[in-house]
C-alpha cells in the first residue's frame, strides 16, 4: 500500500482487538521448523514512495533449475491469498533465469492483472525453498523483464503497469490463494485476451495454455505439506503497529504444527475464484472474499463517514470507532451457502486519524474502506491479526476434505 | 451464480424488450464508452467480440455485453444518450481503455499515482469515479461520471 495510504494511522478507541477477536484465543508464537516461514507486515523493501500499509511479506530463495550455487534469496515477497503463482520482480533479480516456451516454441510471456494495474513478463522457472520446503523447476512469473519491453495492448487496456518494486510494491508476490493455477480452465480452452501470450522477437500473440503449463500455486508443488497453508499472525494494538512479526504454516494437517483442531471450516465456490458468504447489515453478500492481499476490511456501509482527504479516498473515517457484526458461510460449488457459519465482530476506526497520529506505523487492525459494487464484503488483512488462519487448495485433500475452504 | 444480479422484474422488461433480437445480429449496436453517445458504442461490443442485450430502465438504459471470457460489462446510459456510468462483473478485466475511452488515461495516472493494493482501487475525482476491487478469477467495478448521473437515479442502483 503506497500513496496516499502511507498516511494513515489510527485512533486510540474501545475495539476488541482488530481481526482477532471473537474466535479463538490470542495466537501463541509458532515454533522454528521446516514447514514455517517468518512472515512479516511492514513497510516494504527499499524505494517505495510510501510505506506499505497491512501488507504481509515473507521470504523465499530461488535457484537457477538445476543449480545449488545460482541462488538468491529475496524478502519482501507479498503472501496473497487472493492470487495463484509466485511472480518474481526482474528488477530485483541477480540470476539470469531461463524463459519457457509456449505450445508453439516461441516465448511464454504472461500478462497479471491485478486490481491496481497490470504486471507484464516473462514465464520462467525457478528451484524454489521457503524454509525447509522446496521444490524443483517451478513455473514463476519474472515481472518488468527487460528482455521483454513490449507490452501487448490488450495488457496495457487493463490498467497501469506495475513493474518496477516501486510500483508494485514488493519484490515479488507469492499467490497462495485456493486456487491451483491461475488462469484455469479458461485459458486451458481460449486464447484469453490479456493473460498469457506467445511471443516472438516482433510480435505477441494470446495463447492458450495448459493447466500443466500454467502458474500454478507453489505451495501445490512441495514434496510434502502441499495441501493449502496457514497464516499465523498475533493481535495488534487497536492504534497500530510499527511491524507484526507472524508465520506461514505450510501443509494442513500434514505436521504437528499445522492441525486443524476443532476449527471452523468454510468451503469456498473454486469456479467463482473463492467466494464465500458474508450476511451483514441484513444483506446476503455472496461475494466475499477472505483475502490476504487486501489491505482493509472492504464492505459498503452507507451510513460510515468517508475520509475527506484524497489521499484517503474511498476509506472510512467515523469520528468514534465503530463495532459491527458479521456472519461468514462457506459456500458450495454451486455458490449455494453451507449453513456453516462464524460470527465476527470488527471495528472500524477512523483511518485519517489514526495515520497521522502514528505516521510510522504499518499495521492497523480498524482499517475499514467502501468496496463499491454490491455483493461483496472483502476480509482483508485486518480480519487476520490475532487468527490463525488455514487456506486449503482446491481438488487437495485434508482430512477435512478438499479444498478449497478456509478454516479458522 | 456471480454473474449480473438483475431484478426478476428488470429481467422480464429485458425479454419482453426487443433487444434480445440484438444478440442475434453480429455485431450489434450497443453501447459507448464513458461519456461518449451510446450509438457510437457498438464499438465497444465489436472490439470486445461480446453479445449485447440491452434493457430500458427509465430514467436510463443500460446495454449488457456478455464477453466469450465470462466477464459480463454493462453501460448506462441517460436519456440524452450519453453514456454516465460502466461496470463489470466475471472472471477477467475488461478492457477498460474501451469502457473508459476518453476517462482512461485518467484513471490510469490517478490508478499510478494512489493504490491501496492489488485487490482495491478507487479513484475520486470531481468529475470521475472508479470502484475496483477483486481477486484472481473474480473483479467486480464501476466507473462513473458523478456529475452526469440522471437525476433520480441511485449509485446502488448501479451495482
Amino acid at each position: 500500500m503506497r500513496g496516499g495510504c502511507a498516511l494513515l494511522a489510527f485512533l486510540s478507541v474501545v475495539s476488541c482487538g482488530g481481526g482477532g477477536n471473537s474466535l479463538g484465543a490470542a495466537t501463541p508464537p509458532v515454533q522454528p521448523a521446516a514447514n514455517v516461514v517468518a512472515a512479516v507486515v511492514d513497510g516494504g523493501p527499499p524505494g517505495l514512495s510510501a510505506l506499505s500499509v497491512n501488507t504481509l511479506y515473507t521470504t523465499v530463495t530461488v535457484c537457477v533449475p538445476g543449480s545449488t550455487t545460482e541462488c538468491q534469496t529475496i524478502d519482501h515477497i507479498q503472501v496473497d491469498t487472493g492470487s495463484s503463482g509466485l511472480r518474481l520482480l526482474a528488477p530485483a533479480l541477480t540470476l539470469s533465469l531461463p524463459v519457457t516456451a509456449s505450445s508453439s516454441g516461441a516465448s511464454l510471456l504472461e500478462c497479471m492483472v491485478f486490481v491496481d494495474g497490470y504486471s507484464w513478463g516473462p514465464v520462467s522457472r525457478v528451484d524454489l525453498q521457503v524454509a525447509g520446503e522446496s521444490a524443483k523447476s517451478v513455473l514463476v512469473q519474472l515481472i518488468g523483464d527487460s528482455r521483454f519491453p513490449n507490452v501487448p495492448s490488450d495488457c496495457a487496456s487493463t490498467g497501469s503497469a506495475e513493474d518496477t518494486v516501486a510500483a508494485f510494491g514488493a519484490n515479488g508476490i507469492m499467490g497462495i490463494g485456493p486456487l491451483a493455477q491461475d488462469c484455469g480452465p479458461a485459458c486451458a480452452t481460449q486464447a484469453v485476451p490479456a493473460f498469457y501470450y506467445s511471443c516472438n522477437a516482433a510480435t505477441c500473440q494470446n495463447a492458450m495454455v495448459s493447466l500443466a503449463s500454467q502458474v500454478p500455486n507453489p505451495v501445490t508443488l512441495f514434496a510434502t505439506d502441499n495441501n493449502g497453508a496457514i497464516i499465523v499472525l498475533p493481535n495488534v494494538a487497536t492504534d497500530g503497529a510499527a511491524s507484526v512479526a507472524g508465520s506461514l504454516i505450510f501443509g494442513i494437517d500434514t505436521e504437528s504444527n499445522n492441525q486443524l483442531g476443532t476449527v471452523t471450516v468454510l468451503s469456498l465456490d473454486a469456479t467463482s475464484g473463492g467466494y464465500l458468504t458474508t450476511i451483514f447489515n441484513g444483506q446476503t453478500l455472496t461475494l466475499s472474499f477472505v483475502d490476504s492481499g487486501s489491505s482493509a476490511l472492504y464492505f459498503n456501509d452507507p451510513s460510515i463517514a468517508l475520509c475527506s482527504s484524497s489521499g484517503f479516498s474511498g476509506l472510512y473515517c467515523p469520528a468514534s470507532a465503530q463495532n459491527f457484526g458479521a456472519t461468514l458461510q462457506g459456500q458450495d460449488a454451486n455458490g449455494t451457502s453451507t449453513g456453516i457459519s462464524i460470527p465476527e465482530s470488527f471495528t472500524v476506526a477512523n483511518a485519517e486519524a489514526q495515520a497521522q497520529a502514528e505516521p510510522a506505523f504499518t499495521a492497523f487492525p480498524e482499517l475499514g474502506g467502501v468496496f463499491g459494487t454490491a455483493g461483496s464484503f472483502d476480509w482483508g488483512l485486518p480480519f487476520f491479526y490475532g487468527r490463525r488462519i488455514a487456506v486449503a487448495i482446491q481438488d487437495s485433500p485434508t482430512t477435512a476434505g478438499p479444498g478449497p475452504f478456509i478454516a479458522l | 451464480m456471480n454473474g449480473f444480479r438483475m431484478p426478476p422484474f428488470a429481467f422480464k422488461r429485458l425479454l419482453a424488450s426487443g433487444a434480445i433480437a440484438c444478440a442475434v445480429l453480429l455485431p450489434c449496436v450497443a453501447s459507448a464508452s464513458l461519456g461518449e453517445p451510446e450509438t457510437s458504442a457498438q464499438t465497444d461490443g465489436e472490439q470486445m467480440h461480446g453479445s449485447i442485450k440491452e434493457s430500458d430502465r427509465g430514467a436510463y438504459r443500460v446495454h449488457e455485453i456478455q464477453l466469450p471470457s465470462g466477464t459480463l460489462v454493462r453501460e448506462y446510459s441517460g436519456l440524452d444518450g450519453v453514456v454516465f456510468a460502466v461496470a463489470w462483473n466475471g472472471p477477467f478485466m475488461p478492457d477498460l481503455r474501451q469502457m473508459l475511452g476518453r476517462y482512461f488515461d485518467a484513471y490510469a495516472a490517478a490508478a499510478k499515482a494512489k493504490h491501496a493494493d492489488h485487490h482495491h482501487l478507487q479513484i475520486q475525482q470531481s468529475d470521475l469515479v472508479v470502484q475496483s476491487s477483486g481477486h484472481m478469477r473474480a473483479f467486480n467495478g464501476r466507473a462513473y461520471l458523478p456529475q452526469a448521473i440522471p437525476g433520480g437515479v441511485s449509485v446502488g442502483d448501479l451495482l
